[in-house]
């Protein structure tokens, strides 16, 4: 009995090692390799069982599948690190949204409501986006937990990590600032102690809607342990300072969301070694907090040594993330840096191992482009996942093809 | 006094007849007045004329605030300023026909959001102008981005909004100093989701589509009998109109008349094609004419209609699926239109966002580089149209702005490269021949009052 389900399951991964394993070589390509290597030229990558195997000049193996790219450039698929992606489809019909909680709060995993079939996935695939960091939007100090999703589009393995980060924000408002700053800590404080699980309420607080659960308590724990990094929306210079000497203290992972003020405390967030998620394209001085909001912050943050991720501002074009790259570049950003902030500074950011560069045993998730991939007139031209070719297709072309053929 | 006297009547002559309000009697009338501004010739750069096909490398001499030639190579006159232009492009200034700036200022605060009177479905009465704040930051942004003129407008949550306003992007204390001289009066009126939204939400009409269509019909309805009460009482003897009353004044069918008589521009916010097939039969019904549907998502839908029509369609190059209604979005959206009918269509890319205006060139490049790529062959001298003079036939002011061509006011933008590139930017921007922005003068795009002091004291915002 035991021997019979050994090979069956035996069975069962030589046919998926089957469906999964492709081997093939990449030639003549242009490979942003996003490591010490950089940029190279006319060379070769050989892709086996979904990871990059070798990167070489010339790499010759009898009897595979070739593909010549002809000196087009191929980048590390981009990600989105703070997006609802597969949790959205339409912004303001809520029965469309699955990306917010009332009754949990840093406890609220969406890994489970993650749509593969999402319109916005291949949409953003097509825009050069390989994997989604898709995260909860609920208001409060919590929004929850956000987890890793390819956007192959495969109702099954689409999930690539559960609950990989704690997303929280600072915000002004009816409560204070400092209220939620305490608010954190005090979470922070509590999560450490022992008896809490056993005994919620001997925590003499409360979240603005609604009391913490287990759940919850056991999320903030995982920052406290320094399991998951904390990511926290903060754009006020001196909020900054605030969050950046909250963690210190505390021993746990940051990460800062927004920092619209950040270039005037360049020098703490690149000797705090704190990452920073910026969108680039959004110089609006649009609250009290960001009056400091400049087009060059990305570039300012880069040479005081900060570590960059670039976002997108809206879900729906999360790819977009590439016209903000490319704007930051023309202020001053190296090329090179802003594509790392696009693939391998997320996935280092997050724990996310072997993944966002063209690297030996890195995964194969891979974009050939017809230009400069932050250039607005460039398009994607494949796309592979995990060493997968998928298709570059979405709703909207057929849309066009449709009233095209009129 | 003797001076005064002298100044005043130099200042008289040196109006150009651009800056002249052609009617008098009217209220909140534009008090823009630009000094007369200097010789400059900007020489040898790549001109994009929004006239011509093909760019090609020339000469733009500007003085007394218009463009006063055009050319391969121009002589300078006597004591003109050069501005070697090599590498560089030239374009004329960039025009966004659906802004809200200073109606939705920043910061956004509840005390200076003016954008939407949503208090009743239809307010032909108000006028987006009575709630610019002249101070907000966004606009210097803008200026910085190549824009020169840009139309604000009231939101969309009433049927009928109320009229929009087109302004110069200069610094001034009054709204009636930064506006377009002589331009038409709009008005904005809303399809679709929004007005059914904010009505239905307090469960009052309009809740659905239909209801929004019968909005608009009952208030064209009391528009026809105002206008022909007034034009039954104008109509008639001296004698006559002693004897009778003269019809009341009355501020909400003031501006329907308007649109009625063809004074006032209709600015549609419209995304579905089904909906903009409605709004023309509409406008048919009632003889007036939509001249731009804005955020017309699926505008490629019905570009045929729209060319038949000669309507023209204001769109983003990419935005979609924030509502049910800007689901159906597609790149290819400006090319469709603009081909429609042997290039018959008229499309506009605007920005409806402070973000989106400051690059509206790059809107216009991607929504060009979509065209090409299923072969629709799109030029850049057809995209440039998109952002300056389609724009400016949508506003009904192309005769005095939108092109580089001879006469027309010197609203000219050098960027230091290609405009249809991420990476470019803008390096000098003329209004009306005055330097507004300048790369190389950090005194220059001129701080709103807000910006002085509010980081610190002793500095400008940025």
């Amino acid at each position: 009995m035991k021997n019979t389900f050994f090979i069956s399951n035996l069975f069962l991964l030589i046919f998926s090692l089957n469906l999964f394993a492709e081997d093939f070589l990449i030639k003549n390509a242009k490979i942003f390799t996003g490591t010490d290597q950089g940029l190279i030229k006319n060379s070769d990558i050989h892709i086996k069982d979904g990871r990059v195997q070798e990167i070489k000049k010339e790499i010759d193996i009898s009897n595979i599948k070739v593909i010549d790219l002809n000196g087009k450039l191929i980048t590390s698929g981009f990600i989105s690190p703070l997006s609802q992606l597969g949790l959205v489809e339409i912004g303001l019909e809520s029965r469309t949204r699955n990306d917010s909680s009332d009754v949990y709060s840093a406890g609220f995993s969406v890994a489970s409501s993650f749509n593969p079939k999402s319109t916005l996935i291949p949409y953003n695939l097509t825009g050069g986006i390989t994997l989604s960091l898709s995260s909860p939007s609920s208001g409060g100090l919590f929004s929850g937990l956000s987890s890793a999703f390819y956007l192959s589009g495969k109702l099954k393995n689409s999930l690539l990590k559960k609950d990989i980060a704690l997303i929280a924000s600072i915000r002004s408002g009816e409560g204070s600032k400092a209220a939620s700053f305490l608010l954190l800590e005090d979470f922070l404080t509590y999560a450490q102690d022992r008896n809490a699980e056993k005994d919620l309420s001997i925590i003499p607080l409360s979240q603005e809607d609604g009391n913490i659960s287990i759940r919850d308590l056991r999320a903030i724990k995982r920052v406290v342990d320094k399991e998951i990094p904390l990511v926290v929306r903060v754009d006020k210079s001196s909020d900054i300072l605030t969050i950046l000497d909250l963690a210190k203290r505390k021993d746990i992972e940051l990460i800062i969301a927004g920092a619209s003020e950040g270039w005037m405390v360049a020098n703490e967030l690149a000797d705090s070694g704190v990452p920073v998620i910026l969108t680039p394209i959004d110089n609006i001085p649009s609250s009290f907090d960001s009056l400091g909001s400049r087009l060059d912050n990305a570039s300012m943050l880069h040479k005081a040594g900060v570590k960059l991720i670039i976002s997108s501002h809206e879900t729906h074009n999360a790819y977009l993330s590439r016209q903000g790259a490319g704007i930051a570049v023309s202020y001053g950003l190296p090329w090179e840096e802003a594509i790392k902030a696009l693939t391998i500074n997320i996935s280092e950011s997050f724990n996310l191992d072997k993944l966002g560069a063209i690297k030996p045993g890195y995964k194969a998730d891979l974009v050939v482009w017809d230009g400069d991939p932050l250039e607005v007139t460039s398009f994607v031209e494949r796309v592979f996942i995990s060493g997968k070719e998928v298709p570059v297709e979405n709703r909207s072309m057929r849309l066009r093809d449709r009233y095209l053929e009129n | 006094m003797k001076k005064k006297l002298f100044l005043y009547s130099f200042f008289i002559f040196s109006l150009s007849p651009f800056f002249i309000n052609a009617k008098e009697n009217i209220p909140f009338q534009s008090t823009y007045n630009p000094q007369k501004s200097s010789s400059v010739l900007i020489q040898q750069g790549r001109l994009l004329t929004a006239t011509e096909e093909d760019s090609f490398i020339g000469d733009i001499l500007i003085s007394n605030n218009v463009i006063v030639e055009i050319g391969k190579s121009i002589n300078p006159p006597l004591g003109t300023k050069v501005i070697d232009a090599r590498g560089k492009w030239v374009t004329p200034g960039i025009i966004d026909i659906h802004s809200h700036m200073g109606v939705y200022p920043a910061p956004s605060l509840n005390s200076s959001s003016d954008g939407n009177e949503s208090t009743s479905p239809t307010t032909a009465h108000v006028w987006a102008e009575h709630s610019v704040w002249t101070q907000d930051p966004q606009m210097p942004l803008a200026l910085k981005g190549g824009i020169t003129t840009y139309h604000v407008l009231p939101g969309s949550a009433n049927l009928i909004g109320g009229r929009g306003i087109t302004l110069k992007n200069v610094w001034s204390r009054t709204v009636q100093g930064m506006k377009f001289p002589n331009a038409p009066y709009t008005l904005k009126m809303a399809c679709g989701e929004n007005p059914k939204r904010v009505y239905g939400g307090r469960r009052m009409e309009p809740s659905t589509r239909m209801g929004n269509v019968a909005g608009y019909r009952k208030a064209w309805i009391k528009a026809e009998s105002y206008l022909s009460r007034q034009q039954q009482y104008e109509s008639k003897s001296e004698q006559a109109k002693q004897m009778g009353y003269k019809p009341t004044r009355d501020l909400e069918m003031e501006t329907l008349a308007g649109v009625l008589k063809g004074e006032i521009l209709i600015q549609n916010h419209c995304y579905r094609g089904e909906e903009m097939a409605v709004m023309l039969d509409l406008a048919k019904e009632f003889d007036y004419k939509v001249t731009t549907f804005h955020h017309a998502i699926e505008a490629y839908k019905v570009a045929d209609i729209l060319a038949e029509n000669n309507v023209c369609a204001a769109i983003w190059a990419d935005w979609w699926g924030f509502k049910h209604e800007a689901f159906d979005m597609v790149w290819e959206n400006a090319a469709i239109i603009h081909n429609a009918n042997g290039e018959k269509g008229c499309a506009i890319i605007h920005s409806d966002d402070a973000v989106g205006i400051q690059r509206l060139n790059q809107e216009a490049a991607k929504a060009m580089a979509a065209g090409n790529r299923v072969g629709l062959n799109i030029s850049e001298g057809d995209a440039i149209k998109w952002i300056t003079l389609n724009a400016a036939k949508g506003l009904g002011i192309d005769k005095w702005t939108g092109s580089l061509e001879k006469g027309k006011m010197a609203d000219v933008v050098i960027w230091d490269g290609n405009p249809f590139s991420v990476y470019t930017k803008t390096e000098k921007v003329f209004i009306d021949g005055i330097l507004k922005y300048s790369s190389e003068d950090i005194s220059l795009p001129k701080p709103t009052d807000f910006e002085l002091g509010i980081i610190n004291p002793e500095e400008n915002r940025l």
